[in-house]
């Protein structure tokens, strides 16, 4: 057989999209960052030479406060990454855990709903309270605001993808007769891998503000509690420098979020076309 | 073809399906032999996936017997694990799963290491005329719609069942598409020596792929029997005069989409 391929599969051959096309659109970005940062750190410079240090430091002296911390401080620096990592880690397994059983166990569905929904409607802030009250480790307190924060959200979302999982999919799979576990792991893991990216990726900056700001009202140790401290001490060039720290972390892990999206999603037209 | 020798693959005997005071199967009696290619045919609505549901062991018949190589499909759901395998009328692919990992899926399940799966995976891809690396690796929406209707037929072969159901699979390719796609499957089921069930509302393409075809009216009760071969087939005035018998037999010829 010398022509096996025929014409239809021919036609299923498309073009690669262009490689070129992506960090073209990655340059524009940067040189766009580059000048709004510069603009911003203009304004700032410009803005300390008539006011005092206290309302707006120096470039210079904030960069050396920066490099201060870097050099000294970075232990709270790792230890908010770690904090925030590893309760977005589990409240992604535990959220995702309670959504499949949601959108699976029919009879336990409204009541988990109810109670989802009544937990999103806390305040943050309440829950912080409520950690101050509740624990004394300082661990703890921030591990119980964040994990209490994110669940719900990631509950909700598999939920919502559990229910979007067709039943076309569900019978076909069926048709081999596998085991609960073998539907899990070929079927609902997979289905339910992009919403729990999605969730991620929306939540994983609130989640790190929500770090920070956990740290400030309820520990002593992490970016958002040298930040309270600094303000304590009027350190105006310090509560800049973790700010811009922050906002460095922030986006870092924004980052990894989008580079594990890309990964994990090379299957879907939506993102391959990105 | 002696029939006292034929092993028997399916056996339904005074088989009804109710859905509430609705019967979608009536009174349905028929059997299936090894190496056989059935087309249950019908228009829209008479009850031949209701009967082929029955037969997968996924709905329970009302009242009657249903036997797949002797063994009740729905009490003996797992007992028949890869003995039997499913292709639709869409394609069912899992979209995360690239074209040769949707074949290996059976395989999976039925606990076959990687390399195994990815080499049957692979052969069967050529057997449905998908060769090349790219092609295997490419993921659904990446393919055409006959491509991925290729692969759901190559997934379900894969796992070499004695038994292959067809509902509808060709009915929603385009013309030429599904032409094609017919004629390799036929080709290939009668290689291998399979047993098929196919399910079509199409008159035309059951004359074309089936050994024997039972003309369903709604509900589904067996209206005709017509037995085909390779001359009948050939036969343009045979074909010409079947296919009006069938046509009165189903209740009008059936030009719908199924479903
Ligand atoms: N799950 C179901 N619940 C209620 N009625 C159904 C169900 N499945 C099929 N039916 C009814 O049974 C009849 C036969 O349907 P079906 O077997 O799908 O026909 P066909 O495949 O021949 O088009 C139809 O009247 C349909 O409405
Ligand atoms: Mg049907």
């Amino acid at each position: 057989m010398s022509t096996r391929i025929d014409p239809e599969t021919a036609a299923g051959l498309e073009p690669p999209a262009p490689a070129g096309a992506e960090r073209n659109y990655f340059k524009r970005d940067l040189f766009a960052s580059i000048v709004i940062i510069a603009l911003i750190a203009f304004a700032m410079e410009a803005w300390s030479w008539v006011a005092p240090v206290y309302i707006m430091p120096s470039v210079v002296l904030t960069g050396d406060e920066i490099l201060t911390i870097l050099g000294e401080d970075y232990i709270h620096i790792v230890t908010t990454i770690l904090r925030l990592l590893f309760a977005v880690a589990f409240s992604l397994v535990v959220g995702s855990l309670i959504g499949v059983v949601m959108g699976i166990v029919r009879p336990a569905e409204p009541f988990i709903k109810a109670l989802v929904v009544i937990f999103t409607g806390v305040p943050a802030l309440s829950w912080m309270l409520f950690a101050i009250f509740w624990f004394r480790g300082t661990e703890e307190r921030v591990f119980f605001i964040l994990a209490v924060i994110l669940i719900p959200f990631y509950a909700l979302n598999v939920y919502d993808g559990i229910k979007a999982l067709s039943t076309d999919l569900i019978e076909v799979v069926e048709t081999f007769r596998p085991s609960r576990w073998q539907v899990f792991r070929l079927l609902i893991l997979p289905h339910i891998v992009p919403y729990v990216l999605m969730t991620t990726k929306s939540i994983i900056g609130y989640a790190a503000r929500m770090t920070a700001f956990a740290e400030l009202v309820s520990v002593n140790t992490g970016m958002g509690a040298r930040m309270g401290l600094a303000q304590d001490e009027l350190n105006m060039q310090g509560v800049i420098g973790w700010t811009i720290l922050l906002v460095i972390v922030n986006l870092g892990v924004q980052a990894i979020v989008a580079w594990a999206e890309k990964r994990l999603l090379k299957w879907r037209p939506e993102v391959s076309v990105r | 073809m002696t029939a006292v020798e034929a092993r028997t693959v399916i056996e339904l005997d005074r088989v009804d399906r109710y859905f509430g005071a609705h019967p979608a199967v009536l009174d349905l009696s028929f059997r299936v032999m090894e190496g056989e290619i059935v087309a249950l045919l019908g228009r829209t609505g008479a009850g031949k996936s209701t009967a082929l549901h029955m037969i997968m062991g996924v709905l329970e018949p009302t009242r009657g017997t249903v036997r797949v190589e002797g063994l009740d499909p729905y009490a003996q759901f797992k007992e028949l694990r890869g003995r039997l395998s499913v292709s639709f009328q869409n394609d069912r692919l899992l979209p995360w799963r690239a074209a040769w990992e949707n074949v290996a899926l059976g395989l999976e399940i039925l606990g076959f290491d990687k390399e195994t799966q990815r080499s049957r995976a692979i052969e069967w891809l050529e057997n449905v005329k998908i060769v090349g690396e790219e092609n295997v690796r490419k993921y659904p929406h990446e393919l055409s719609g006959g491509m991925r209707q290729r692969v759901s037929l190559a997934r379900a072969l894969c796992v070499d069942p004695a038994l292959v159901l067809l509902d509808e699979s060709f009915s929603q390719l385009d013309h030429v598409t599904s032409k094609a796609l017919r004629s390799d499957f036929t080709e290939l089921v009668r290689r291998l020596g399979k047993t098929c069930v196919l399910i079509t509302h199409r008159i035309d393409d059951a004359l074309e792929m089936a050994d024997r075809i039972l003309v369903l009216a709604a509900p589904a009760k067996l209206a005709l029997e017509v037995r085909v071969t390779a001359d009948r087939r050939a036969d343009a005035a045979w074909l010409e005069t079947q296919h009006a018998a069938i046509a009165a037999a189903m209740g009008g010829e059936d030009e719908t989409e199924a479903a």
